[in-house]
């Protein structure tokens, strides 16, 4: 696959990651800061976040077919950079201070959630997919045989 | 052994069929000689060429330049490049699934989800072979075509 066909193929975990992230700030924000308010640009964070949770992504890139062993050990090698990537994003040094680690953490959890439904959506989608494939190839096999 | 040939109508499938009361060596060349009407590919083993029947061929993979091609319980190797071959077995079933391997419709079981919006083929004899997404609308419209 192209790096292009591969960039096109990631819009839609894109498009799922930008929607999640929406609804993990508005659960983290009510729990950790009900009363804050926020201008324009705050829109733009989810979107912001949707970028570099795309990054990590380009560790499962390669030009050949990869088996689903190297497949898993590269999610989740991308799992934990997409884990660095966002806490040193959202909190910089913040992430070393101590009164800062219980948000820390819960915004951890929170990219763990984030990222599992995104898989899980994926997964799904692709379920579904491929069972109508096999009931095709079911009614291509019973038309040749 | 009696042959009967019978004409039917040009929308009923063609069939071949062996009453037999067991199946021995006549009847299993008989099969092969079937088979080997619905066209065939040269491939060596072991030093030795065969004529592989095409409909006995699970799926063909190229590594480093070399074509194999994967029977039920044998591996044949094909002077022929995958293209050429995608080029001759692509109105017998056979359709490319990745960069590197081309796999005969008539020997997938199921289609499962794989990681990375892949697809996970399983074939009749229990391999498994990896579906390229890139792959996937084409195998789309193949079927759906038919």
């Amino acid at each position: 696959m192209s790096f292009k066909e591969y960039l096109k193929s990631e819009i839609s975990s894109f498009f799922i990651v930008v929607t999640l992230v929406n609804i993990a700030t508005f659960v983290l924000g009510s729990i950790f800061q009900p009363d804050a308010r926020f201008g324009y640009d705050a829109f733009l964070s989810p979107l912001v976040f949707g970028v570099l949770s795309m990054i990590p992504t380009l560790i499962t890139y390669c030009s050949h077919e990869l088996s689903m062993k190297q497949m898993l050990v590269r999610k989740i090698l991308q799992f934990f950079c997409l884990e660095v990537i966002l806490i040193f994003a959202c909190f910089g040094r913040k992430v070393f201070e101590p009164e800062y680690r219980p948000t820390v953490i819960a915004f951890a959890v929170s990219v763990l959630i984030i990222d599992l439904l995104v898989h899980m959506i994926c997964w799904f989608l692709d379920k579904k997919t491929a069972d109508q494939l096999t009931h095709d190839l079911q009614s291509y096999q019973d038309s040749v045989e | 052994m009696d042959i009967r040939v019978k004409q039917i109508k040009p929308e009923e499938k063609e069939l071949v069929a062996i009453y037999c009361h067991e199946v021995n060596d006549e009847v299993v060349e008989i099969v092969d000689f079937v088979k080997s009407r619905q066209g065939t590919v040269g491939a060596t083993s072991d030093g030795r060429r065969y004529e592989i029947a095409v409909t006995d061929v699970f799926y063909i993979e190229a590594i480093d330049n070399r074509t194999f091609l994967y029977c039920k319980n044998h591996t044949y190797e094909c002077r022929q490049k995958l293209y050429e071959l995608e080029e001759v077995l692509s109105n017998k079933s056979f359709i490319r699934i990745s960069k590197s391997v081309l796999v005969n419709l008539m020997k997938i079981q199921s289609i499962s989800p794989a990681l990375n919006g892949r697809f996970l083929a399983t074939l009749k004899n229990g391999e498994e072979i990896i579906i390229s997404r890139k792959y996937v609308p084409d195998l789309k419209n193949r079927l759906k075509k038919h």
